[in-house]
């Protein structure tokens, strides 16, 4: 193997390790603020991108600026929407078990809206994010370019929000002691809702960028979303910081995986890092102890 | 025996023969086919509800489980050429190995992080069958699993499947029966509550944890292996995270816990989608919306629902009628 | 009076934290064995080391002549020790006779297995464990509650039904941590005739407990603990004299004066 494709191979699991981080994130935000594992959080990523895709793009020919910016909007109010109707009566319930259902199957009615509004057949969007870079004999796609760098900006943006502003740090404090907050006299259930509202954005800047990669569909974020769930685990659960790197290492480390396995087994690397991780060390490389 | 312990055991046998008639009267193959699946559903849930249901662990893996059950008896059954039978009995040894691994993690993850475990644990499963295509004929699946014979008389049609299948759930039902309603299933229970106590009741937790995973996960390897040689043909794309996530909703349905709930979880899962077939695409959205409110407003189950709806009307009417008859004393 | 449990010089340290230092105590059999000390003074810390929830750093624990510490904690509750809770663990969606009766599964040896298919033994069992649970209830007069929820209860009645549940293993010696928090003065009464009922049928106690009324009117011998250490021991007399005693409680000034009330 020559080393052209290692780089290649790098890049891409560099740019997979990003979309894993930014899951990782998305799912931890929500987990920290409501005490719930968002199993829809996939079905929140398809649907972004259906929206800015088969909606906003080829449905009424917006440019694509506008179409993201419309798909943000749109994520965020349903974001809303899910905090107040779904998400605030399970995160009372005594049992966790029904707190998991009802998230997945808040997927599933997802899901299926979709299929009814969209249809079932997949479809991909011409010219988005596409064509490749050629350095000498490395040939790199644009799409994994901006992955990159989108992901960045949001980690940094995502930071700058939380240590510097109002809402932000009012988020921090829910995340820490819900009970603590609402006697300093932060709205947590407003909180949460706000939180919901930035996870479905950013679960909707995943969908638009992972659509030159894995065309528009309805199982287009099903592994994904588990392995964002491997990437939080093994960085450290409930730990921002944590998702990024772990995101980032279960990305390399699947593409790499390919030098010394079957192609076919790529998928697998993640879960059994996954369980490995669950046994072994359950507060993961950067958690603290529980 | 209690009078109410005879009233239950003698609305159990009036349910068994009701049910032992069905085929004589449904001639509908698709009828029956839906009936044969409401029985392997039950199996399932009869296990999960040992581990969700009981000592409310979450069990997100029960498809793999399942997988494992169908894999091992359809293999055996096809390349050592021999009887379904003891493909059945080694889906029975699978299960209890899975039982032993899996009721490890279950000591040290708690929680949602159990759930993740055993999602991880069913895709492994589900992507090593569908990617072991020599042995599996991975995602074509396999074709052409020999039905269940006893003594030359084969188990071909739906109906006389669905004798088979009734007596091996009548079994199972009546294992699970035995042991909730036991010290097994109260030791399972104040697990749920709290563990610490348990211990310190002299209970070794992590025997008992493991018991209880075991127990499951036979139950799933057994309704596996039987789905296998019913539906004759299986493919690792039906083993998906949505299956394992279909029994835990028949399980809540039901009421957690309660065994005859979990066969009437068993049943209004498996037969509401297809009542509501008439509504065409529209179907499934309207099913997931319906289990989701059912979640938020019924925690205890739609069996636990109904059944105190039933109490408080007939409450109010002897209310009323309490009421009606201090009017005319008076 | 032979020794029932003793420790000989337990140190626990969580990471660099003296939590309990070189405490030595010998309890004697068929008595009321009180720890006490100011908050933070070790003495839950004192309760798990003993049912081997915390690891000791070194020392040891002997009970009824064997070393226990390093065993897990349902071996050492096997052996003949029960416990309650400071903070109760209770089965709250259980009803209060099956909260009791979980406290003596082990009692029941049927194996899973045969608890299936043999009707006979396995009712056997299952009316000898009822039996047994009321008859328990009866002592500590919960028999009238048998049948409701567990989480009904007032605090008082779950408290007092941790100690039923103990009684399911047939222990030698329950440790009681705080039983008596959180509980009304009836409520208290009603414990303290409860333990002393029962330490008159032959149970020993190892009280945890910062009420000095429980802990002076029931304690047969006490040991003190501060930050870890063990400060001062005896009869309820000789403690609520000493002078190491009254400075921890209630600070140096008050040493001078000789004479000081049961308040301690």
């Amino acid at each position: 193997m020559n080393a052209a494709v290692l780089v290649q191979l790098l890049v891409s699991g560099l740019a997979m390790g990003f979309i894993y981080a930014l899951v990782g994130i998305e799912y931890t935000l929500v987990w920290n603020s409501t005490g719930l594992l968002n199993f829809s959080h996939d079905k929140l990523i398809m649907l972004g991108a259906y929206l800015f895709g088969g909606t906003f793009v080829l449905g009424m020919g917006f440019s694509n600026p506008l179409a993201i910016v419309l798909a943000f909007v749109i994520m965020g109010l349903i974001g809303v929407l899910i905090a107040n109707g779904i998400f605030n009566p399970l995160r009372t319930m005594q049992s966790m078990i029904f707190a998991v259902m009802g998230t997945m199957i808040l997927g599933r009615i997802i899901k299926e809206a979709c299929r009814l509004i969209w249809g079932p057949a997949p479809f991909a969007i011409s010219g988005w994010l596409s064509g490749n870079i050629r350095i000498g004999k490395i040939s790199i796609s644009n799409a994994n370019i901006i992955i990159c760098l989108v992901s960045l900006l949001v980690v940094i943006g995502l930071q700058l929000f939380l240590n510097f502003t109002k809402t932000g740090k009012a988020m921090r404090c829910v995340a820490q002691n819900k009970k603590a907050a609402a006697l300093m006299g932060i709205n947590v259930t407003q909180n949460i809702c706000i939180t919901t509202a930035v996870s479905a954005i950013i679960c909707s800047i995943i969908g638009i960028l992972i659509i030159p990669l894995f065309n528009v569909s309805t199982t287009m974020s099903n592994s994904i979303g588990l392995k964002g769930f491997s990437a939080g685990v093994i960085g450290g659960f409930g730990y921002l910081p944590g998702a990024i790197i772990g995101g980032i290492i279960i990305g390399i480390v699947e593409n790499l995986a390919v030098m010394v396995l079957p192609a076919v087994y790529k998928d697998v690397v993640s879960f059994v890092l996954l369980i490995l991780f669950l046994l072994v060390k359950p507060t993961g490389l950067l958690g603290k102890r529980a | 025996m209690t009078k109410k312990m005879k009233i239950r055991i003698a609305e159990i046998i009036i349910l068994l023969i009701a049910l032992l008639v069905v085929p004589l009267f449904v001639k509908n193959n698709y009828y029956l086919l839906v009936f044969n699946r409401i029985l392997i559903n039950a199996i399932v849930v009869l296990g999960l509800n040992f581990i969700t249901g009981l000592t409310g662990q979450m069990n997100l893996g029960m498809a793999g489980i399942f997988a494992l059950g169908a894999y091992a008896s359809a293999l055996i059954t096809r390349y050592a050429n021999i009887s379904p039978w003891v493909g059945l009995l080694l889906a029975i040894a699978v299960g209890w190995v899975i039982g032993q691994c899996l009721g490890y993690p279950s000591l040290r993850v708690k929680g949602v992080y159990l759930s993740l475990t055993t999602i991880g644990f069913a895709e492994v499963i589900r992507l090593m069958f569908s990617n072991l295509t020599d042995i599996t004929g991975g995602t074509q699946g396999m074709r052409n699993i020999e039905p269940y014979s006893l003594f030359g008389f084969k188990f071909d049609t739906q109906g006389k499947m669905y004798y088979l299948f009734f007596v091996i759930t009548a079994f199972g039902f009546f294992i699970a029966w035995r042991i909730v309603y036991s010290k097994w299933g109260r030791v399972f229970k104040s697990l749920r509550d709290n563990a610490e106590a348990v211990e310190m009741s002299g209970v070794d937790i992590a025997d008992v944890k493991i018991k209880a995973f075991t127990i499951c996960a036979i139950y799933g390897a057994v309704a596996g292996a039987l789905y296998a040689h019913f539906m004759g043909y299986i493919n690792p794309s039906t083993f998906t995270i949505d299956m394992s996530t279909n029994f835990v909703i028949m399980l809540l349905i039901g009421g957690l816990g309660s065994v005859i709930g979990n066969i009437f979880g068993a049943i209004i899962v498996t037969i509401l989608p297809e009542m509501l077939r008439f509504l065409d695409d529209y179907y499934l959205i309207t099913f997931s919306i319906i289990v989701l409110l059912g979640a938020i407003f019924f925690p205890n189950g739609w069996v636990d629902a109904v059944v105190r709806l039933g109490k408080k009307t007939i409450n109010i009417i002897s209310d009323k009628r309490a009421e009606n008859g201090k009017a005319v004393s008076r | 009076m032979s020794s029932i449990l003793k420790a000989s010089n337990v140190t626990k340290k969580f990471k660099g934290l003296v939590a309990v230092d070189d405490l030595d105590f010998d309890m004697k059999d068929n008595t009321i064995h009180s720890l006490i000390g100011p908050n933070g003074a070790g003495k839950t810390t004192t309760v798990n080391l003993i049912t081997g929830v915390h690891d000791l750093t070194s020392g040891s624990v002997e009970f009824d002549g064997k070393i226990i510490s390093g065993l897990p904690t349902y071996k050492i509750a096997r052996s003949g020790i029960g416990r309650t809770f400071q903070n109760i663990k209770i089965f709250s969606s259980m009803t209060v006779l099956e909260n009791i009766m979980v406290g003596g599964h082990e009692q029941a040896k049927l194996g899973l297995v045969r608890g299936v298919f043999d009707f006979k033994a396995s009712k056997a069992e299952e009316k000898k464990l009822r039996e047994k649970a009321e008859e328990i209830l009866n002592k500590i007069g919960m028999y009238e509650l048998k049948d409701k929820l567990m989480k009904n209860l007032p605090y008082g009645r779950q408290k007092i039904s941790e100690i039923g549940r103990a009684m399911m293993n047939d222990p030698i010696l329950i440790l009681l941590d705080e039983p008596a928090a959180g509980l009304n003065p009836s409520e208290r009464a009603e414990l303290i005739q409860v333990i002393t009922k029962t330490h008159r049928e032959g149970f020993s106690y190892f009280l945890i407990e910062h009420n000095m009324d429980v802990v002076m009117n029931i304690s047969d011998y006490i040991t003190v603990l501060n930050f870890g250490r063990k400060i001062a021991e005896g009869t309820p007399k000789e403690v609520q004299n000493n002078e190491e005693v009254i400075k921890a409680y209630l600070g140096n000034k008050y040493v001078t004066k000789k004479k000081v009330s049961g308040e301690v």
